[in-house]
C-alpha cells in the first residue's frame, strides 16, 4: 500500500475531520486517522454548536446528530436571579443552534471528509514523527500494529492533551489556572425549554460556570467546569451545585443516566501553530473560546481554514516549511485569533478580581451581554 | 506543598472517565501518557507538580512516592 499523503491529520473530531474535509476537496490526498474505533467517545462536551457555525463551515444540519434545537440563553446571577435571552420572543423562528450527539456529530463530519477523498483509519495512534528529505515521517500503531505514513504535513488535531503537538515540540502545557475541568450529567427528570442555562459564581463552579443544557426530550445536561480548586474536585461541586444551590428544587427528580467530563483549555491560544511539515487545529492549538468554554465552533472554523490554506499552499509550494505553513497560523489569527485573544483577556481580568461579589458581578454581566443579539462577539 | 521527591502515578479505573485534563496540564516534555489517555501510571515522576491530580474532575489520580530516588528539583 502507497503510504505517501500530502496531509495526515490525527485525530477525527470536528476540527481534524473539518481539515481533512476541506484539503481532500482541494485535491490533496489525505489520510485522517484517529486512536478510537467509535469517534466521539468518550464524550468530553456539551455539544453546544450554533447554527451559524454549522452555516459557516458547510455542515448541513441533520436529525443524524441533532438532538435538540436551541432558541436562547438564560444566564442566571450567583443568588438565582436570571435574564433569559429567548430569540424566539424577538421572532426567531429557526433554531439559533443546536446541541448535538457528539458521538453521531464527528462520526457525520468524518463521513463528509471521507465524501470528499479522504482515507479514514480508525484504531490508529500517531506514536512518533520525525523528519526527513522534506517530509514528515509519522509512526502509527494501527490495530497496534506499527507502520509509518509519510506525509509532507501532519496536522495534530488531537485535542487538549495532543501529542502530536508534543512530538512536534509546539506544545506546552496547558496552565492550570487556564484549563476548566469539567463534568456533567446527562439527566432524566430536569426540565428545560430550548435554552442553554448558564450559572454563574464562585459558590457553585468557582473558576467556571455550570450550565443546564436541552439534550432531547426528557433529557438535560448538569455539569460544570471548574478551575484549579486544591480543595474539591468537579464531582463535589456538581453534587453540591445539584444539592444545596438555589437550583436544588429543580433537580430534586434528577437521575443520572450518563457522566461525562472534559478538560477544557480556557487559555490563550499557542504562539505558534506551525512547524517545518506540521500544524496544529482545534483544541491541540487551544483554538477554544475562553469565556463560554465552546470549542465547536472555532474547531469547524480553523479545521476549514487550515484545509483551504493547504489545499492551496500545498501545489505551489516547494517545500512544506514553517515558512510557508505560518501562512495558515497568520490567517487564523486574522479571522479569529484577535477576537479569541481579546475574550482570553476579558476572562483573565474577570478572574484576577479577588472580591468574590464583584468577581461573580463581572461574569454575569460579560456572559450576558456575550449572549444578546448585538454582541460583538456574535460569531465568534 | 506538592512532594519534591519523585512519585509514581495510580489512576483509580473506575472514577477515571479519560476526560483528558491530567494530560493537558502534565509538565512533561515528552510523551507521558497512558494506553486510557490518562497520565502515565507505570513511570516516575520527577516533577512531582502534582497538577495532574488538581484538575482531575473525579480525584482519581493517587500518587506514592518513589523510595530511596533522589529530589527532583523541578526537572523533567
Amino acid at each position: 500500500m502507497d503510504s505517501h499523503y500530502d496531509v495526515v491529520v490525527v485525530g477525527a473530531g470536528p476540527a481534524g475531520a473539518a481539515t481533512a474535509r476541506f484539503a481532500a476537496q482541494a485535491g490533496l490526498r489525505v489520510l485522517l486517522l484517529d486512536k478510537k474505533g467509535e469517534l466521539g467517545t468518550p464524550v468530553q462536551c456539551s455539544g453546544a454548536v450554533s447554527a451559524n457555525a454549522l452555516a459557516e463551515c458547510g455542515v448541513p444540519v441533520s436529525a443524524e446528530f441533532v438532538v435538540e434545537p436551541v432558541y436562547g440563553f438564560k444566564v442566571y446571577a450567583s443568588g438565582g436571579q436570571a435574564l433569559p435571552i429567548d430569540y424566539r420572543d424577538k421572532g426567531l423562528t429557526e433554531p439559533l443552534g443546536y446541541v448535538v450527539d457528539r458521538k453521531r456529530f464527528d462520526r457525520f463530519l468524518t463521513r463528509l471528509a471521507i465524501a470528499a477523498g479522504a482515507e479514514l483509519w480508525l484504531k490508529s495512534r500517531a506514536v512518533g514523527l520525525e523528519r526527513a528529505g522534506g517530509w514528515a515521517i509519522l509512526a502509527v500503531e494501527r490495530f497496534g500494529q506499527r507502520q509509518q505514513v509519510t506525509a509532507r504535513v501532519v496536522v495534530g488535531a488531537d485535542g487538549v492533551m495532543s501529542q502530536v503537538g508534543l512530538m512536534a515540540g509546539l506544545r506546552s502545557p496547558v496552565p492550570p489556572r487556564d484549563l476548566a475541568s469539567c463534568l456533567q450529567y446527562i439527566v432524566e427528570g430536569v426540565e428545560t425549554s430550548g435554552l442553554l442555562e448558564v450559572v454563574v459564581g464562585r459558590a457553585h463552579a468557582p473558576g467556571g460556570y455550570a450550565w443546564i443544557f436541552p439534550k432531547g426530550p426528557g433529557m438535560a445536561e448538569v455539569g460544570l467546569g471548574v478551575t484549579r480548586d486544591l480543595g474539591h474536585d468537579a464531582r463535589w461541586h456538581l453534587e453540591r451545585f445539584m444539592s444545596e444551590s438555589f437550583m436544588r428544587a429543580r433537580f430534586a427528580r434528577a437521575r443520572i443516566v450518563e457522566v461525562q467530563g472534559g478538560g477544557v483549555p480556557l487559555a490563550a491560544a499557542h504562539k505558534h501553530m506551525a512547524a517545518d511539515n506540521l500544524i496544529l487545529v482545534g483544541d491541540a492549538a487551544r483554538q477554544v473560546n475562553p469565556i463560554t468554554g465552546g470549542g465547536i465552533h472555532t474547531a469547524l472554523r480553523s479545521g476549514r481554514m487550515a484545509g483551504q490554506f493547504l489545499g492551496q499552499a500545498l501545489p505551489a509550494a516547494p517545500a512544506a516549511s514553517r515558512a510557508t505553513l505560518k501562512g495558515y497560523h497568520d490567517l487564523w489569527h486574522a479571522e479569529l485569533g484577535h477576537a479569541l485573544a481579546e475574550l482570553y483577556q476579558m476572562k483573565t481580568a474577570i478572574f484576577a478580581e479577588a472580591d468574590p461579589d464583584r468577581q461573580d458581578a463581572a461574569l454575569y454581566q460579560t456572559l450576558s451581554s456575550y449572549f444578546l443579539p448585538d454582541s460583538r462577539f456574535k460569531r465568534v | 506543598m506538592p512532594p519534591r521527591q519523585p512519585v509514581t502515578f495510580s489512576v483509580v479505573w473506575p472514577a477515571c472517565i479519560q476526560c483528558g485534563a491530567c494530560v493537558a496540564v502534565c509538565l512533561q516534555r515528552e510523551t507521558f501518557i497512558s494506553p486510557f489517555d490518562t497520565i502515565a501510571v507505570d513511570t516516575p515522576c520527577r516533577i512531582a507538580c502534582m497538577y495532574c491530580a488538581d484538575v482531575c474532575p473525579t480525584s482519581a489520580i493517587t500518587h506514592q512516592v518513589v523510595a530511596g530516588a533522589p529530589e527532583g528539583g523541578g526537572q523533567p
